[in-house]
């Protein structure tokens, strides 16, 4: 009796049994093919400090599911600072992972609750949504509150970081290619500077510059040969008897006689030692007669124009540079020297 | 020395004028100490009959100067001192309604004398220093219906002060350029310094005597405009004054965008009439280009405009017309 009895209830529970997992199964399908997490990576935050919340939901291949859409606060007091682009991992095959993290910050201490974020997606004509758990996060204030009574103070200065040159060793092939290029780049501004020549001209060879003495010593003798006070231009012989002198003393003694006047190109050229004394007065004599000549309509006496020409010639030989021995002339001297006596020494 | 007979008597005429010349300038150093630039100056503007504008600090000398000036030549002399209440008439005159005669009768002002001192002249307003510019200009007033020539010889001194800007009229560009000379006056030497603490200590302030008269500037002003000039320093004041309008022609491209304006045709016929002059002073009867390079800042400084970059680069018009002298080719 006690048998059949089982065998009836038996019986009587297997179609209850089917319906409540007919009923039970696919609501336990679908829970298993989408599901969704939230976690941070950390509990604790200081006031102001950054974490990272990560959302992931994993999902079979060929599901929509939508992501929440922050804008740019989690909730009142969690707000987002960056969020990263998503990242998707192949599970097994028919499954995929999907994850994304966003930058959080919050500048309210307590503790906050972070509620569950939605995933929706569609099953069939359904609308189905996985929810992640909420989550909890405590922002602390690590700072001193702020006691007015106590005064008032200034705001602290920036931490001063003791410079670490190592840091810098492991770039050293790249600083010293970056100091040369420097230095070449500086070497050749300077020069362009200190020589005022186009860049194209940088490489071209230079004519050596005619020493000053040769120039006004060729001008001196074409003023000569021209016979100008002879028939009569004293006015232009005398402008360009002082216009030769202007240049040498100009080049010669680096100061800008061409645009002195007699008086500055005197007191111009007191500041240099000359060889003679004499020299002072003989060019004074030749500005002096020549501001009377090119000024004052005056004609000087033929002794008058013979002597400035005559102290011009002289003023430029007694100053001129006398040109300074190269360290291969003064070699080849000595050699030739040499050789001269042990040729007369042999000849004894 | 065969010199040419028109510069050999120009030369004798110079040396008899301008004796006058080391006299002023004694009786000058007697009462002004050191500023040997501003006696010159004064000078130099009195000979060739143009006005002259005293810039300076204040405490330098400047309304002592003129004074000194005005003692020294047997002039008659006023001062006016230019107030924001100063109305033209109280400078030209005015025409006063005399119940006696029952008619307007003419009151002259302060500006009929040889020798006018306007101190301060940008504390009065602009009404003022244009009655006052005109009369400079035209050298006669007009009153009612009748105009009056203002004596011969007739200077205007004025005098403004760098400093305290605040409730002033500067004057503007047109009518400073009416006067040849804007003399920037310094600070005196240490050892000039000791002898006006000196004399201001002992109470011993010496007195300038009278020792020429309006006749004798006059003569001097004739022999002044017979000083030869050669074409080659018109040429070289030429070229100074048109390297401040287009200095890119002389070289000097910085200041293309420094300055606004160049200096006027005035201002050429200016350095050419105070180079004589300075040449005259210095009892010599032609100019040489030291001349020119003597007077040409206080002719030039308040010719030249600036721009608004050279304002803010800190460039004076001084050091334009320093570098453009030393630029420019002496002849």
């Amino acid at each position: 009796m006690a048998v059949s009895n089982t065998m009836i209830n038996t019986k009587m529970l297997r179609p209850a049994l089917i319906l409540l997992i007919g009923l039970w199964l696919p609501g336990l399908l679908s829970a298993q093919s989408v599901s969704a997490s939230a976690s941070l990576d950390s509990t604790l935050m200081v006031i102001g400090g950054q974490m990272q919340l990560k959302l992931e939901v994993v999902q079979p291949a060929d599901l929509k599911v939508a992501f929440p859409q922050f804008t740019d606060t989690i909730t009142e007091n969690i707000e987002i600072v960056e969020a990263h682009p998503g990242d998707t991992a192949v599970i097994d095959g028919d499954r995929i992972a999907i994850s994304r993290a966003y930058t959080i910050t919050s500048f309210d201490s307590g503790l906050h609750y972070l509620p569950p974020i939605h995933f929706e997606y569609m099953e069939g004509e359904m609308m189905r949504r996985e929810t992640t758990r909420s989550l909890a996060l405590m922002v602390v204030n690590p700072f001193e509150e702020v006691d007015p009574e106590k005064g008032i103070f200034d705001l602290k200065s920036p931490y001063d970081l003791p410079f670490i040159f190592a840091e810098l060793l492991k770039y050293h092939k790249w600083l010293a290619l970056f100091f040369l290029l420097q230095a070449i780049i500086a070497l050749v501004i300077i020069y362009l500077q200190r020589t005022k020549k186009p860049l194209s001209q940088i490489f071209v060879k230079e004519k050596p510059k005619e020493p000053a003495h040769i120039v006004a010593l060729r001008e001196l003798d074409k003023i000569k040969k021209e016979k100008l006070w002879q028939s009569g231009q004293i006015k232009t012989f005398y402008s360009q008897l002082t216009d030769a002198l202007r240049r040498y003393l100009e080049e010669r003694y680096h100061f800008q006689a061409m645009e002195q006047t007699s008086g500055e190109i005197m007191s111009s050229i007191k500041r240099i030692e000359l060889p003679n004394k004499k020299l002072y007065d003989q060019l004074h004599q030749i500005l002096d007669t020549a501001d009377l000549a090119k000024f004052a309509k005056y004609e000087p006496l033929t002794d008058e124009n013979d002597l400035a020409l005559i102290n011009a010639y002289f003023f430029v030989n007694q100053t001129k540079e006398e040109p300074q021995e190269t360290a291969e002339e003064a070699a080849k001297a000595s050699l030739a020297k040499e050789a001269a006596e042990s040729n007369s020494q042999s000849g004894h | 020395m065969n010199q040419t007979v028109d510069i050999k008597e120009l030369n004798e005429r110079i040396k008899q004028e301008s004796s006058f010349v080391d006299l002023l300038t004694i009786e000058m150093n007697k009462v002004i100490v050191g500023q040997k630039h501003l006696v010159e100056s004064l000078l130099t503007g009195l000979l060739s009959d143009g006005h002259i504008l005293l810039e300076g600090v204040p405490g330098l000398a400047k309304t002592l100067a003129i004074n000194t000036l005005a003692t020294i030549v047997d002039a008659k002399f006023s001062r006016i001192q230019f107030t924001p209440d100063l109305l033209p008439a109280d400078l030209l005159g005015t025409m006063i309604y005399s119940q006696k005669n029952e008619e307007f009768v003419v009151k002259k002002g302060p500006i009929f004398t040889n020798f006018v001192l306007a101190d301060e002249i940008n504390r009065a307003p602009a009404k003022v220093q244009s009655a006052l510019l005109e009369a400079m200009q035209e050298r006669q007033v007009t009153l009612g219906d009748h105009t009056y020539k203002l004596p011969e010889p007739f200077l205007v001194m004025a005098t403004q002060n760098p400093i305290e800007q605040e409730g002033t009229y500067p004057l503007p560009e047109a009518q400073v350029d009416r006067f040849m000379l804007k003399v920037v006056i310094s600070y005196p030497e240490k050892t000039e310094e000791q002898q006006i603490i000196r004399h201001n200590l002992a109470q011993s302030f010496p007195k300038a005597s009278k020792v020429i008269s309006p006749d004798d500037i006059i003569r001097a002003r004739k022999v002044v405009k017979d000083v030869y000039m050669d074409e080659k320093i018109e040429k070289y004041i030429v070229d100074i004054v048109f390297a401040t309008r287009f200095p890119e022609n002389y070289g000097l491209e910085k200041f293309r965008e420094m300055i606004s304006y160049g200096a006027s045709p005035r201002a050429s016929i200016s350095l050419a009439m105070a180079s004589k002059a300075y040449a005259f002073i210095k009892r010599r009867g032609y100019v040489i280009p030291e001349d020119v390079r003597a007077v040409c800042h206080d002719v030039m400084r308040h010719r030249i405009g600036l721009s608004y970059e050279a304002e803010a680069n800190n460039l004076t018009s001084e050091e334009i017309i320093s570098e453009i002298l030393n630029t420019i080719e002496v002849p």
